[in-house]
């Protein structure tokens, strides 16, 4: 997960975070949302954002979709709360564009473009596994601090961040990816190959995202269902293992191929006019 | 439409170094923790209150008083479901678990209050310079700050967007919910592309002056710790410090809850 870090080295990703924090923050106010609980819960079209944001920017993305997050916050409600919803989205963005390539044979088209069948079944899964990371992390950060119980906010997040990122993320991405290429900022085309991990491990660490996620969520219902102390030993100790497999399973899941494989695609398409000439 | 909470009054609360304010935030989300009983909580909401009333910052309330209650109705009814005690009071909900739930709610609004407050006397400069006098590395802070700058100027874009695609005719209103999710997006792409598009003459023109030319800079805007600073450092730490012993002292608990 060294990108996370080597990012920050390069101006224009320095921008992105803020422009993608800000554009996430700032559509939570004019678009309003669909109620579901009124007044208190509702479905926000903002909630598409980080996947979007976490495919087109990667790391710059995480960050923006943190911040973001946060800053939507400050016009509202900050809280020690907060802190959840800051790790809950980073990783809403980061899982996108980690896990991405690992769905791929080396030479298959990775571009984020969601422009075939495969491209946009592997979106829907990562888009709802992102979902349950993150609801996760923010459901076990406010029952350990005894704010809400975990079984009463998990299900509402997942269906917040999931719905949005099903139905309007593949509209955006397919809107937005061939501009934010013609511009020259998607991350692959900023960063260079060594400023990322290596994925030597990634069909290891794509299993240990899934079984954190779907484990973590689950065990967390089961335990508070089944009637164990909400914030006591239950929740947070195995809720948190299993956070722990899914940062484990970041870690090893890289994305320098898909670096290698747009320089290498840019590399072809500079070559292309001087054969033509 | 602004949508920051920063008033601009002149009181000592405002003149406070920034870091200052980012620690009381800090105390105040943890102070509140320190008691479970309801009227121990309440004293804190009520010191809260007066600090506040101090930084004349109280009349934000007014925008967030419903998310304020909301929260508070949402929370006894969660810990008066999930909680248990052993004081019958009606159906299935307890006497302690209803006053854990009142306590829980208290905390949160208290949090929510204290959040409300450091954003009212903080402007957005101030906490970038605070975050990077505390050791955030500076391109964070400063990304932190300039999304906060941006805000204000791209809900703006979003609201003249918004104006204009309704006056070609789009219809947010009508539909089903998937119809009427999907027809954000051309509300979403283009306030997207506009701010995106900026990006690289804006990465230029910091490259241009000298954006991390250096491992260190200067500041336009002088931050310098005061005597006041210190001395709200040790009143609030004293307090704390207080609170603790009180609550070692066995006081403040809730007897016969259970999570």
């Amino acid at each position: 997960m060294k990108e996370v870090l080597t990012m920050w080295r390069h101006t224009q990703m320095v921008v992105l975070v803020a422009l993608s924090a800000a554009i996430y923050a700032a559509i939570l106010i004019p678009f309003k949302g669909f109620p579901v609980v009124p007044g208190a819960i509702e479905i926000r079209p903002a909630n598409a954002i980080p996947f979007v944001v976490g495919l087109l920017f990667g790391p710059a993305g995480a960050w923006g979709a943190a911040i973001g997050n946060l800053i939507g916050d400050f016009f509202g409600t900050l809280t020690l709360g907060s802190i959840g919803g800051f790790v809950g989205n980073f990783f809403l963005a980061l899982l996108p564009y980690k896990m991405w390539s690992a769905y791929f044979r080396r030479g298959e088209n990775t571009e984020t473009n969601v422009d075939s069948g495969k491209k946009l079944g592997v979106y829907f899964a990562i888009a709802v596994l992102a979902s349950v990371v993150c609801a996760t992390i923010i459901s076990w950060w406010v029952d350990l601090i005894g704010f809400i119980p975990f079984t009463a906010t998990l299900v509402l997040v997942v269906l917040n961040n999931a719905i949005m990122g099903i139905i309007l993320g593949p509209i955006l991405l397919l809107a937005l990816y061939p501009r934010i290429k013609r511009f020259g900022l998607l991350w692959t085309e900023i960063m260079a190959p060594e400023e990322v991990s290596a994925s030597g491990l990634r069909r290891v660490g794509n299993i240990l995202v899934w079984i954190g996620g779907i484990g973590g969520a689950a065990a967390g219902l089961v335990i508070g269902l089944t009637g164990a102390a909400p914030g006591g030993l239950g929740i947070g100790f195995v809720v948190g293992l299993f956070l722990v497999l899914t940062l484990v399973g970041a870690f090893l899941l890289g994305g320098r191929e898909q670096v290698e494989a747009a320089e290498e695609m840019m590399g072809a398409e500079e070559s292309e006019p001087e054969r033509a000439g | 439409m602004d949508p920051s909470l920063y008033l601009d009054r002149n009181t000592w609360v405002h003149r406070l170094d920034p870091r200052t304010k980012m620690f009381l935030l800090i105390g105040m989300f943890v102070l509140p923790f320190v008691f479970l009983d309801p009227l121990y909580v309440l004293a804190v909401l009520v010191l809260v209150l007066f600090f506040g009333y101090l930084a004349k910052a109280l009349t934000n309330l007014r925008r967030i008083w419903f998310i304020l209650v909301t929260i508070a109705i949402l929370t006894v009814i969660l810990w008066s479901i999930f909680g248990s005690g052993q004081t019958p009071l009606f159906l299935f909900v307890e006497l302690e678990a209803l006053l854990y739930g009142i306590s829980i709610a208290l905390r949160i609004d208290i949090t929510v209050i204290a959040g409300m407050i450091f954003l009212s006397t903080t402007r957005n400069e101030e906490v970038a310079i605070g975050l990077v006098r505390l050791g955030i590395p500076y391109r964070f802070a400063f990304a932190v700050s300039t999304a906060l700058r941006l805000v204000p100027t791209i809900v703006a874009t979003g609201f003249a967007i918004s104006e204009a695609q309704r006056s070609r005719g789009l219809d947010l209103e009508s539909g089903n919910i998937i119809q009427r999710i999907r027809k954000h997006v051309p509300l979403l792409v283009p306030v997207f592309v506009s701010t995106i598009r900026s990006t690289n003459v804006f990465s230029m023109a910091l490259e241009s002056k000298g954006f991390g030319a250096g491992s260190k800079r200067t500041f336009f805007l002088k931050t310098a710790m005061g005597w006041r600073d210190v001395l709200v450092l040790v009143a609030f730490a004293a307090l704390l410090a207080g609170a603790i012993t009180l609550s070692l002292a066995g006081y403040g608990e809730l007897e016969g809850f259970s999570r």
